[in-house]
């Protein structure tokens, strides 16, 4: 379908589009935790965009991060130390693990982006918690307006929470069309499609999203059926893991990923106070394994299984991502206990050391569908 | 090169005793809690509730000699050998069904676990996990990063706020699980005895600024266990008077550690608690760590009149909770200040928090001072990760290049 061709064209032109972004005078600002509100850098219309790895060797990011650090973390580092991201007028990041924290450091050392902004988001949601995200998230939109000299008020935030919302609604769409017993689209294309919404405007984004949703339906070409699988783990910026499962008698139908439904399955609810309405839904999303509500995380996981018919779970965990890998013992444990079998792996965003792990999930899967 | 007279011994009359003691509680049924670093421990105490702090265990664990094969048992059940060693030691400790095998009877089982997000994730999922097993609640102090690195005097007032208020929750929490109230006279005399204890600290590493140094690091990193798992309490005080006296003593009588000191170092962090002989053996070469990271980050003053504010201004500026500029910082005045000609960055594998950003550390300091810093890729305690040639080689080389 040449409509899915749109969404890999994103992806790969995104820092093309990043910079005629800018070539309009507007500012682009890169983003690297879920737990950052593209509301508020949409609503003074900036460009939010996903900071994501590369695949290649970071021989520039080596020198700087010591063997023990996380893959992805380091080549989003890379990356930055090669200018590939020299057009961004500034880079958020918000409290969500011990790699991205203190690779800001190394960014603000390191890097020349004129702007930097950290969230301090809470580890827990309690009231107190949502009380002080709500001033964090206030303060964050302060910096902006000061930095950028542009006043971002709650009408345009209201608007950016209507446009953010709909991409939502349209991502989850595009996700019904697995819980069909022969999916119309795989694993693959739909990551393609949520990483290419954080690379570019909602509205833009929406409008395709429309499209592919409506030519969908009379695919000539539907992704080959095999093992259902929910995917969960680290950081996923590339496709090329779901692109093996896929080509080995797997199909990703649904996932617990920072790159998938950790990102956009909770919407904003309606509130007179929009950025009250913002804070909330961030620190009641699905949460990533670095906050305290660990269940929640866990029965996301059920939820999904349940309504996309999983059979199997893989679990991703990129090396050093302590707070994954700290989950993953009992969420295996978890999910054994209701017969769902769970293949964990390690793997580096480099994808060093890949063709035993093809190896592997291949195994796994001919498991799960058992002799003929 | 014998360890300071106060220090004789030390394990088996002060640590040991502090197992046996915490293991007679349990059985007396008086409340115990586990808790992790960071922590304003000065509260517990305060109730009389016994803190365990399995970071001190692991590094027993570890000093026993006995932590790999208690890390083999989490890695058996699916724990990353990545994973911080101190972490799978203690798991390993509670998922091993060999407990009569464990140092000091393994740790007396908690009412309840007691943790804060200000030095690492690993601290939020390990508690987690460690709750999980012993079906015991978990109380969370969702610490709020200073993002700017201030010290105490310079803390965003919402970041004190935010700690604050969550330390009420905290005295109500620990009320409802030991059925007592929290007597606020009681928490003003734990106050009052944890800034002692750490001001005594404090005074014990100023006589280190002498040349010759009277202690090393062999030393301090065995003495500190009060400054972590005890601050706020009498035999603290009590210790560090002694230890003070003889440090002292030995700073005005001109007496070094070690004869002909050659090399004055700085040490990050953590030390391979599996072979603390290694200090030994840098002063077999004519060298002396001078200062610890480790004995500075636990110290700070405290307020009697104002018992909650002062432990957010001692505990929220932990550099582990902090942008690199503070590590920089405390690493900068320590060099200048006790006279040191080299720093010593050691990478724990197990530990985002203390290994990234060594090198910005290493340069920033450089730049101010020339003196120079060896990053060494050790562990804290999984001798796994620690490979005693390269080390030794690559820190001798280095040695040469500053005569």
């Amino acid at each position: 379908m040449r409509i899915l061709q749109s969404f890999r064209n994103i992806l790969s032109e995104r820092h093309d589009i990043a910079r005629s972004w800018k070539n309009q005078n507007k500012p682009v600002i890169g983003w690297n935790s879920t737990y950052t509100p593209e509301e508020i850098i949409h609503a003074m219309d900036a460009l939010p965009v996903r900071i994501l790895g590369s695949t290649k060797p970071t021989m520039l990011a080596d020198a700087y991060l010591p063997r023990n650090a996380c893959s992805f973390a380091r080549s989003t580092f890379d990356l930055a130390l090669r200018s590939s991201y020299a057009y961004l007028d500034g880079f958020v990041t918000s409290n969500s693990c011990d790699n991205f924290n203190k690779t800001y450091d190394l960014w603000r050392h390191c890097t020349k982006i004129p702007y930097f902004h950290f969230i301090n988001t809470p580890h827990t949601n309690t009231q107190k918690a949502h009380d002080f995200f709500h001033q964090e998230i206030t303060r964050f939109k302060e910096s902006l307006e000061e930095t950028f000299k542009t006043t971002i008020t709650n009408k345009k935030i209201q608007h950016s929470i209507q446009l953010c919302n709909e991409n939502r609604d349209l991502l989850k769409k595009i996700y019904d069309l697995r819980k069909r017993d022969t999916p119309l689209i795989n694993g693959t294309e739909t990551l393609e499609i949520v990483l290419s919404s954080m690379l570019t405007s909602k509205s833009e984004h929406n409008t395709l999203l429309k499209q592919l949703l409506k030519e969908i339906e009379t695919r000539i070409d539907p992704p080959k059926p095999g093992v259902r699988l929910l995917i969960t783990g680290s950081m996923m910026g590339t496709p090329d893991l779901l692109n093996i499962i896929e080509s080995v008698g797997g199909i990703a139908v649904a996932d617990d990923l920072c790159t998938g439904t950790r990102y956009f399955w909770t919407l904003v609810q309606t509130d007179k106070n929009p950025i009250k309405a913002i804070s909330k839904r961030y620190l009641n999303k699905i949460p990533s394994p670095s906050r305290y509500n660990w269940e929640e995380r866990v029965s996301h996981i059920k939820n999904m299984i349940k309504q996309f018919n999983v059979e199997a779970v893989i679990n991703f965990l990129l090396k050093f991502c302590d707070t994954h890998m700290f989950d993953a013992p009992l969420l295996t444990e978890e999910l054994k206990n209701q017969g769902i079998h769970v293949l964990n792996v390690e793997w580096e965003h480099t994808r060093s050391g890949i063709a035993p792990i093809k190896n592997r999930i291949e195994a796994f899967i001919e498991t799960i569908k058992g002799v003929p | 090169m014998t360890r300071l007279q106060t220090l004789q011994g030390f394990y088996q009359n002060h640590v040991q005793p502090y197992y046996q003691k915490a293991h007679k509680n349990r059985e007396e049924n008086k409340p115990i809690a586990w808790v992790a670093s960071t922590f304003p421990i000065e509260i517990l105490q305060a109730m009389d509730i016994t803190p365990i702090w399995p970071e001190n265990y692991a590094s027993v664990c570890a000093a026993r000699q006995v932590s790999v094969q208690l890390a083999e048992v989490a890695e058996r059940h699916g724990y990353s050998r990545d994973l911080c060693s101190y972490a799978r030691t203690v798991i390993g400790s509670v998922l091993t069904e060999k407990t009569q095998d464990l140092p000091e009877g393994g740790m007396p089982k908690p009412n309840f676990l007691v943790a804060s997000t200000a030095a690492c994730d690993t601290h939020l999922k390990w508690f987690q996990i460690l709750s999980h097993h012993l079906k015991r609640p978990l109380f969370l102090l969702d610490v709020p990063y200073n993002t700017t690195g201030a010290d105490a005097e310079n803390l965003e007032p919402q970041l004190i706020r935010q700690y604050v208020s969550q330390l009420e929750e905290l005295a109500a929490f620990l009320e409802k699980q030991t059925n007592n109230p929290l007597d606020r006279n009681k928490l003003r005399k734990s106050i009052t005895l944890s800034d002692r204890t750490s001001k005594l600290w404090l005074e014990i590493q100023d006589c280190r600024k002498n040349i010759p140094a009277p202690m090393g690091a062999r030393d301090a990193f065995s003495a500190i266990f009060f400054m972590l798992s005890t601050p706020a309490a009498q035999d603290a005080v009590d210790f560090y008077e002694k230890l003070l006296d003889e440090v002292k003593g030995r700073a005005r009588n001109g007496v070094g550690k070690i004869e002909n000191e050659r090399y004055r170092l700085i040490w990050d962090n953590l030390p391979m608690w599996f072979n603390l002989k290694f200090f030994n053996y840098l002063n077999n070469l004519g060298a002396i760590v001078v200062a610890e990271t480790f004995s500075h980050v636990w110290t700070g003053s405290l307020d009697s009149s104002k018992p909650f504010e002062s432990l957010a201004r001692k505990y929220l500026p932990n550099f582990a909770n902090c942008s690199i500029e503070r590590r920089i910082d405390l690493i900068l005045n320590l060099t200048k200040d006790f006279r040191a000609n080299l720093i010593i960055l050691p990478t724990n594998w197990g530990c985002r928090m203390m290994s990234i950003g060594e090198i910005i550390v290493k340069e920033a300091v450089y730049k101010k001072t020339e003196v120079p810093s060896l990053i060494l890729d050790v562990d804290s305690s999984d001798s796994r990760n620690y490979d005693e040639y390269q080390v030794k080689t690559k820190l001798e080389t280095y040695l040469k290049t500053l005569d």
